[in-house]
């Protein structure tokens, strides 16, 4: 126990310097070590848990997590935006492949139309429309970076010490039972994956599913009341107080 | 492949996610990355909850990660409506230009104040070896031009 917590105390210490090191300070130095740090951090956090058993389904995930994790801290440290949307793009197609991993097919797809599909795009159509010419300052220095990464790389390692501990700890009868295998192939890891999945989702689910149509309705008149404010002539006095 | 250890790995990526997530939502200041990091911790969140479905055989998981997608949606529309509104008030993305926003009646309260920035140009300009005779100027297009 005492090791585990060493080496999470280890892993977080070095991920919080690292990211500080390589998040936008207005500084140019300290990149390699930041990036050396974390890639240590990750190291040391990957061999925290089991592998799976498998050299192949390990490569697979070792893999698809690395392209995950490493293109979402490139997502934040990037200092021009578009970059950061493009590394976040990555870091989409490494949850997808995730998600595919696991077997849930259709979030996998879903997860690529809908997100770097749509909202991704979105997101570069505002960035374009809205972004000022050459390196913005705000881009270039980040507010509070130190303090931020300590809270970020806290969080990771209080999250990493209850998945590790909470499984080492002793196996008591509160410990949920494991699924075993011909139950998984019978259910979540069935052939029929899409038409299993729309079941539950159009029956137990049927009035979350309302709602959620709804709730995106509401979203596009939203969106429209909102961006429709922009050209007309303002009746004054909206920014004195501000 | 152990179940027990592919939803332990799970778990981290997600942890790791969100805690990316976190420190860009806190540390940024451009208005559009700092919802890109909230995006990121929902992606996190979305890991996990596909780890506990597949550990506990169970559907619920990848249902609430359809709706966790359904509503980023809703949110990323509303909420780059709302960044776009911004920006066209006051020509920035920066978040810290709106933390005087306040009521009217109310006392002004700053957080730290962001420190100026270093503006130190890092962009490495080419030098060229100068070469040849320099031509004789135009003496009607030097008086021209006042500031050459």
């Amino acid at each position: 126990m005492s090791a585990l917590f060493v080496l999470s105390a280890i892993g977080a210490v070095s991920l919080a310097l690292g990211l500080w090191l390589l998040l936008p300070r207005g500084v140019p130095w300290g990149k390699p070590l930041g990036a050396l740090l974390v890639a240590v951090a990750l190291g040391v956090i990957a061999s925290l848990v089991p592998r799976l058993g498998a050299w192949a389904s390990d490569s697979v995930f070792l893999i698809l997590a690395a392209v995950t994790v490493l293109s979402a801290i490139a997502t934040i440290t990037f200092r021009n935006p578009v970059y950061c949307a493009i590394w976040f793009g990555l870091s989409l197609l490494g949850t997808a492949g995730l998600f595919l991993f696991q077997g849930a097919q259709f979030l996998g797809v879903a997860t690529i139309v809908v997100y770097a599909g749509a909202i991704l795009v979105t997101f570069l159509f505002v960035l374009m429309l809205a972004q000022p010419k050459g390196q913005a300052v705000y881009d270039r220095v980040s507010s509070a970076a130190f303090l931020s990464a300590l809270t970020g790389a806290l969080a990771v390692g209080v999250l990493t010490l209850t998945i590790v501990g909470v499984w080492r700890a002793e196996p008591g009868p509160s410990q949920v039972a494991v699924v075993d295998r011909a139950a998984l192939d019978s259910d979540v890891l069935a052939p029929d994956h899409m038409a299993r999945l729309g079941a539950s989702l159009f029956g137990k689910q049927l009035l979350a599913v309302e709602v959620a149509g709804t709730l995106l309705l509401v979203a596009l008149v939203g969106t429209v009341a909102i961006v429709g404010q922009i050209h007309k002539p303002r009746t004054g006095g909206d920014a004195s107080h501000v | 492949m152990s179940e027990v250890a592919l939803l332990e790995n799970y778990l981290l990526v997600g942890a790791l996610l969100f805690g990316i997530g976190l420190v860009g939502f806190f540390t940024r200041r451009n208005m559009i990355v700092m919802f890109l990091c909230s995006e990121m911790m929902l992606q996190g969140v979305s890991v996990s909850l596909v780890g506990w479905g597949r550990f506990h055989n169970d559907w619920g998981g990848q249902l609430l990660v359809i709706f966790i997608l359904t509503v980023a949606a809703c949110e990323a529309a509303i909420a780059l409506a709302v960044v776009l509104t911004l920006f066209h008030q006051r020509g920035s993305l920066d978040i810290a230009v709106w933390q005087q926003l306040r009521e009217e009646n109310q006392a002004p309260h700053l957080d730290i104040a962001v420190p100026p920035a270093p503006i130190e140009d890092e962009r490495k300009w080419p030098r060229l070896t100068p070469a040849g005779i320099e031509p004789d100027k135009d003496l009607q297009e030097v008086l021209h031009r006042s500031h050459m």
